[in-house]
């Protein structure tokens, strides 16, 4: 096992004051005030920067900020700890100065530029060398002044295998990270997608499922089951369920198989704290899997982390720092428990982070460098949501440029379409169609299991290809009732016929008309005239002037603009409807039809005293709260559409919120249960509401019913994690 | 969290008992409904045989033995079950004190759950889906045709894509004639043997051995009938002692060109289990005829194809395994409950069926009907639309009536509805809670064409709901 440094014996040099880079460039003067900003300045352009105020006006800005930056020296930066916002250093940052002492001092004296040169020159082991003896913060400087070539050209030197049951990112072979993930953790859904996975070739790095529901007791149900059919197919692999590393630690001392322990890192103490992580949690975890994982007999790397640029930004918690540094900065967190697997998801969060294709492109082939730089097992997922502009085909180059530059692996979530995170990531159709045209292998001892089942066969001249039962999930099945059963507890899954090593024609067609429609669903705008049949609305504008501005920063949306603040009075009403399109615009085009009108003639019943309905054109859920507040109303219905998903009929899904406004005495009430002395909202959803899941009509029923008897409800406060009973709204 | 729950199979049938209980979850789908998921069979009783007293009576106090050992075994408390049921079965249930059997597994599984005797169509729809519930979803297309074979009675039960269509029940089982093991000596024959043994000309009684014409002559008739059953020919039942082996009428389509024949109960499992290679049991082993009709079944050409092709499961247990995983339906997961200290509801009448077409007069008459009904009662509800303003005309029509006829305010109403409508509908017709009645709306429960339902406690946010008291033609009324 290795030895965890401890904090207190790393050496960190003290924080100085920022250092204002300058220099004249053809007539101008350019000024970066401190590192951070500097760093900043030389990346690609990417939302969470410019969002961030990190990124440069121009090009030639970008250009001299890389200047300036390949002049200094690697001392230069250790000497330069980046400190959180109160000037402190904080623990991420601490683990990152665990380095090679002997590596740095070799590169100490040179600048950036020199050693970027130098890895260039260098062979695999050399790079690997020295890659030990940098911080985070170099390793994102010298990708900063990489272009993509050399991104892939370093990257590509490094080699760096694992092994836990069986081994990962051998040379010359593209592992598979299945990922069967279901909405509501139905086991039947859960299996059909593993042994598609494995009939595909997939799942050789993990099998590995994100739980919707976080409990001991679901994930112990969950790893037990995926256990059952790891040993029932034989599938030479490892298992592991995405929970949280406490929930997983819980498992593991009831004796559940948590082979592998996994954790989402964050490259900043306060993002971690938003994980509910610390490095002290993380070093339980991995003294506790040596002591009693499964697998504490054959391996010593039995670690996962997941990490992707922008979670730092998206929490507000970056302390000044770009993306692709935070990004490293968390691979120096991750190095420190020499991991079985990395997975990188950058592209997950949305256009907040990365607007389109050429920024998540850029952010993965610069995200493998620095992993793999500072000695990181490294498997890549360049992924999308449907609200970025990131497409299929830009994910798809990405995935070609990153196999290129020697991922250990790509994720399988099958026919792109992740069931339960509404994303879009690889497939094992990618991870097959990649192996075949890089002329790359499954692990070794996977291959030899694929071949005895026919899954792979061996041509003439040796290379793999797919067998004669390649792509067929049946063949686990015991019987064509067991598979139809799977499949019906399947939602997403257009069919699995395959041409060659991609999806069918048809099956294809299917998957990207339905993500089409979940697009258009999103851009839509809200035809309010329509909206105007249906109910007298008022409608009020947000901070978000425009669909751009809305979808890619999600706090506009949770602002009134100026001009509606001006109008809106107090009104002292009970209930008050706010329809908005959040996510969907056609969500409520498809709902409101026969939602609205059971909601007014439900508050009417009841004799709710309830204010004119207003519409937010480019509205986020937390607006509820400056319109209650404008408002004065109890209790805000605020309809919203949810992001879409992979699927067409799902993208209609409509979500309520009730958004209740506390007065003085629940006020003190919810502070007591949440120990959030600042609460002034409580917050409960109905979600799921369209044709295909709670009918619009029958939900508006449930939210008369609920708004109705509060007090039967416990604390729906999303801060609040203790059931209390909740005041009713009085009559 | 999906909550864990139990589901019990009891039948006790002619010849044999059986007890199976499982566990399962109450998870939510995708779509949002709560569905039972991941069923673990946690016991699984011998076959025994049922418990009867020297005066030919259930030996009710054996039976009581033998369920609490089930129980026990099964590690089952009665408020953990959630669905599935009990079931007296052929012969078994004819029997005088079969009612206090009925009362003793009530008082032991609650009301929550089916307990009942002589429901035949009940059991040849159990039995169906019990047996052939999979081969069905594997072939869609087909009609299947499974007659379960008992002791006592064959449960016929016409259906296709697991949607049973006309059901029906002959006295043609193993145990009529009953014989000393290894030979054909009678001890015991039925009242249905006997007048089919004057039938035929057979004037033999308890101590007599049987002849092979005799045996042969009996037979013919059982299979001749089974086979008339099949191909919708009736001119054998009108000889009147064939006539009396009908207990309940079953009329072939006779649009349906072909379909598939499947056996289960017991000499249905002779049957396959002699077709997969095992030997015949030595002659008469069970003491009756049971091998001797399977034997027949199995030379049959008119059955020979079926035989070959089809392959149902659960064999003698079929009923059993209907009951455990059949039987209960769970319920929507958005009720409106105004009364939800009602539940459970045992044997709740069912008194008419109403659609959002159904006129003023129609409506009037079913609620009238209820509103008489010493007990309540329940109505069965398909709207036929999901469109707010169709949900709130009907809800509003109810209400209007509900107040016409003065519909008193302690009377039990329960509305079972088929869409996921539930909520609103009876908000609607309690005019938001305003009018002072007992109402249950359960909804996203098929129509079933029972007399009776069963409704359990609202566990998870849903309640198990089952049907007994079942009607041939398993359509809805």
């Amino acid at each position: 096992m290795k030895t965890l440094t401890p904090l207190i014996d790393i050496v960190v040099p003290e924080p100085r004051p920022d250092q204002v880079y300058t220099r004249r460039c053809f007539d101008h003067d350019f000024r970066f005030d401190g590192l951070k900003r500097l760093l900043g300045a030389a990346d690609c352009s990417k939302a969470g920067d410019r969002n961030a105020g990190l990124s440069t006006a121009n090009e030639t800005e970008r250009e001299v900020a890389r200047a300036i930056l390949s002049g200094l020296t690697l001392q230069h930066l250790y000497d330069h700890p980046l400190t959180d916002n109160a000037g402190k250093i904080d623990s991420v940052m601490i683990v990152n100065y665990d380095i090679d002492r002997q590596a740095f001092a070799d590169v100490a004296d040179m600048t950036l530029g020199q050693l970027k040169d130098r890895l260039l020159n260098a062979d695999g082991f050399e790079v690997q060398r020295l890659g030990r003896g940098l911080t985070g913060v170099m390793a994102a400087a010298l990708a900063k002044l990489c272009d993509v070539h050399e991104l892939i050209f370093i990257a590509r030197k490094i080699s760096k295998p694992t092994k836990a049951r069986t081994p990962l990112g051998i040379p010359g072979t593209l592992a598979s990270r299945c990922q069967p993930n279901h909405p509501t953790d139905d086991l039947r859904g859960i299996t059909l997608l593993i042994y598609w996975s494995l009939a595909l070739g997939g799942g050789d790095a993990l099998i590995g499922v994100n739980p919707a529901v976080d409990t001991v007791d679901n994930i112990s149900r969950i790893l037990r089951h995926i256990d059952k059919l790891r040993r029932r197919t034989g599938a030479p692999t490892q298992i592991c369920v995405l929970a949280h590393i406490k929930t997983q630690l819980a498992c593991l001392e009831n004796g559940v198989p948590v082979e592998i322990l996994f954790q989402s890192l964050a490259g900043t103490d306060k993002t971690n704290n938003e994980f509910d992580i610390t490095v002290d949690l993380l070093d339980r975890g991995y003294h506790t899997m040596a002591e009693k994982g499964p697998l504490k007999d054959v391996t010593e790397q039995f670690m996962y982390f997941e990490t992707g640029q922008g979670s730092e930004f998206s929490y507000g918690t970056h302390n000044g720092i770009d993306m692709a540094t935070t990004e490293a900065l968390c691979y120096g967190l991750a190095r420190r428990y020499d991991p079985f697997m990395v997975n990188n998801v950058t592209g997950f969060i949305g256009p907040e982070t990365h607007l389109d294709s050429y920024e998540m492109i850029v952010a993965n082939l610069q995200d493998h460098f620095m992993g793999k730089l500072l000695g990181l097992p490294m498997g890549m997922a360049p992924c999308y949501t449907l609200h970025s502009n990131i497409t299929l085909e830009g994910q798809q180059i990405a995935t070609q440029l990153v196999t290129a530059a020697g991922a250990n692996y790509f994720m399988d979530v099958g026919l792109n379409t992740d069931r339960m995170l509404a994303y879009f990531d690889t497939s094992a159709h990618d991870d097959q169609t990649l192996r075949e045209v890089h002329g790359r292998r499954p692990a070794p001892a996977f291959l030899e299991w694929g071949l005895a089942r026919g899954i792979f066969a061996l041509d003439a001249q040796g290379n793999v290809a797919r067998g004669p039962r390649w792509g067929d999930p049946r063949q686990f099945c015991e019987s064509d009732a067991e598979y139809q059963d799977l499949l019906a507890a399947t939602p997403a899954l257009y069919g699995t016929a395959s041409a060659g090593p991609r999806p069918a024609n048809d099956v294809a067609r299917l998957t990207r008309l339905n993500q089409g429609v979940g697009r258009a669903a999103i851009h839509a705008e809200l035809r309010i005239d329509e909206l105007q049949q249906l109910a007298p609305f008022r409608v009020v504008t947000t901070e978000a002037s425009s669909k751009d501005a809305h979808l890619g920063s999600p706090n506009l949306g949770a602002r009134l603009s100026a001009q509606s603040r001006a109008w809106l009075v107090a009104e002292n009403r009970q209930v008050q409807i706010v329809v908005s399109d959040g996510l969907s615009a056609e969500a409520v085009h498809h709902n409101l039809r026969d939602l609205l009108p059971v909601l007014m003639d439900g508050f009417a019943g009841h004799g709710y005293t309830t204010g004119q309905p207003i519409i937010a054109r480019y509205g986020r859920v937390k607006l509820a709260e400056p319109l209650a507040d404008r408002l004065q109303c109890d209790v805000v219905v605020y309809l919203i559409g949810e992001r879409p998903g992979g699927d067409a009929l799902a993208s209609r899904s409509l979500s309520a919120y009730l958004v209740y406004r506390l007065d003085d005495a629940a006020q003190q009430d919810a502070a007591r249960f949440s120990g959030n002395p600042a609460i002034r909202f409580e917050y409960t959803v109905i979600s799921n509401i369209y044709s295909g899941g709670l009918p619009p009509a029958e939900a508006g029923g449930v939210i008369v019913d609920r708004v109705g008897h509060q007090n039967e409800l416990p604390c729906a406060c999303k801060f609040c994690t203790h059931a209390r009973p909740c005041t009713p709204l009085s009559k | 969290m999906p909550e864990l729950v139990k589901l019990i199979g009891l039948d006790f049938g002619t010849t044999t008992s059986s007890a199976v209980i499982a566990a399962a979850l109450l998870r939510r789908t995708a779509t949002g409904r709560v569905d039972l998921d991941e069923q673990e069979e946690i016991f699984r009783s011998e076959m025994v045989f049922t418990p009867i007293d020297a005066n030919d009576r259930l030996d009710v106090e054996a039976v009581e033995r033998l369920l609490d050992g089930w129980l026990r075994a099964g590690k089952v408390q009665a408020r953990e079950l959630f669905g599935g049921g009990a079931l007296l079965t052929g012969l078994t249930a004819q029997k005088d004190n079969a009612a206090a059997l009925v009362r003793l597994i009530r008082s032991r599984l609650g009301d929550a759950l089916i307990a009942t005797a002589d429901d035949p169509c009940l059991e040849s729809w159990l039995a169906f889906m019990g047996s052939c519930a999979d081969l069905s979803r594997r072939h869609p297309e087909a009609f299947v045709l499974n007659l379960d074979i008992g002791g006592g009675t064959t449960n016929i039960a016409l259906g296709r894509d697991r949607q049973v269509s006309r059901t029906g029940c002959l006295f043609v089982g193993a145990r009529h004639v009953q014989v000393v093991p290894g030979t054909y000596r009678i001890v015991k024959l039925s009242t249905y043997a006997r007048e089919l043994f004057v039938h035929l000309g057979i004037g033999k009684g308890p101590g007599d051995d049987l002849s092979a014409a005799d045996v042969d002559a009996f037979l013919t008739l059982n299979v001749r009938l089974l086979e008339a059953v099949c191909s919708g020919d009736r001119t054998l039942l009108e000889i009147p002692a064939v006539q009396r082996l009908e207990q309940v009428r079953f009329d072939m389509a006779m649009d349906i060109l072909d379909s598939a024949v499947t056996f289960s109960g017991g000499v249905g499992e002779l049957i396959y289990r002699h077709l997969q290679g095992e030997p015949w049991p030595a002659t008469t082993h069970y003491g009756d005829l049971g091998i001797d009709l399977a034997q027949r079944i199995a030379a049959a050409p008119v059955w020979a194809e079926s035989l070959r092709r089809f392959r149902p499961g659960s064999g003698g247990r079929a009923t059993v395994y209907g009951l455990l995983r059949h039987a209960t339906e769970v319920s929507g997961s958005t009720l409106f409950l105004g009364s939800p200290h009602l539940l459970p509801l045992a044997d709740m009448p069912i008194l008419g069926a109403l659609t959002a077409q159904s006129s003023d007069a129609h409506i009037h008459d079913v609620l009238l009907l209820i509103q008489q009904s010493s007990r309540g009662g329940c109505v069965q509800i398909r709207i036929g639309s999901k469109e707010a303003v169709v949900v709130a005309e009907f809800g509003r029509r109810i209400a209007r009536i509900l107040q016409q006829i003065a519909f008193p305010a302690t009377h039990p109403l329960v509305l079972l509805v088929e869409e996921n409508l539930g909520k609103v509908l009876g908000q609607y017709v309690t005019c938001w809670g305003k009018l002072p009645l007992k109402v249950l709306v359960i909804d996203e429960v098929p129509a079933r064409d029972a007399q009776y339902v069963q409704i359990g406690t609202l566990r998870d946010q849903v309640v198990p709901v089952s049907f007994h008291g079942f009607r041939p033609a398993g359509e809805t009324p």
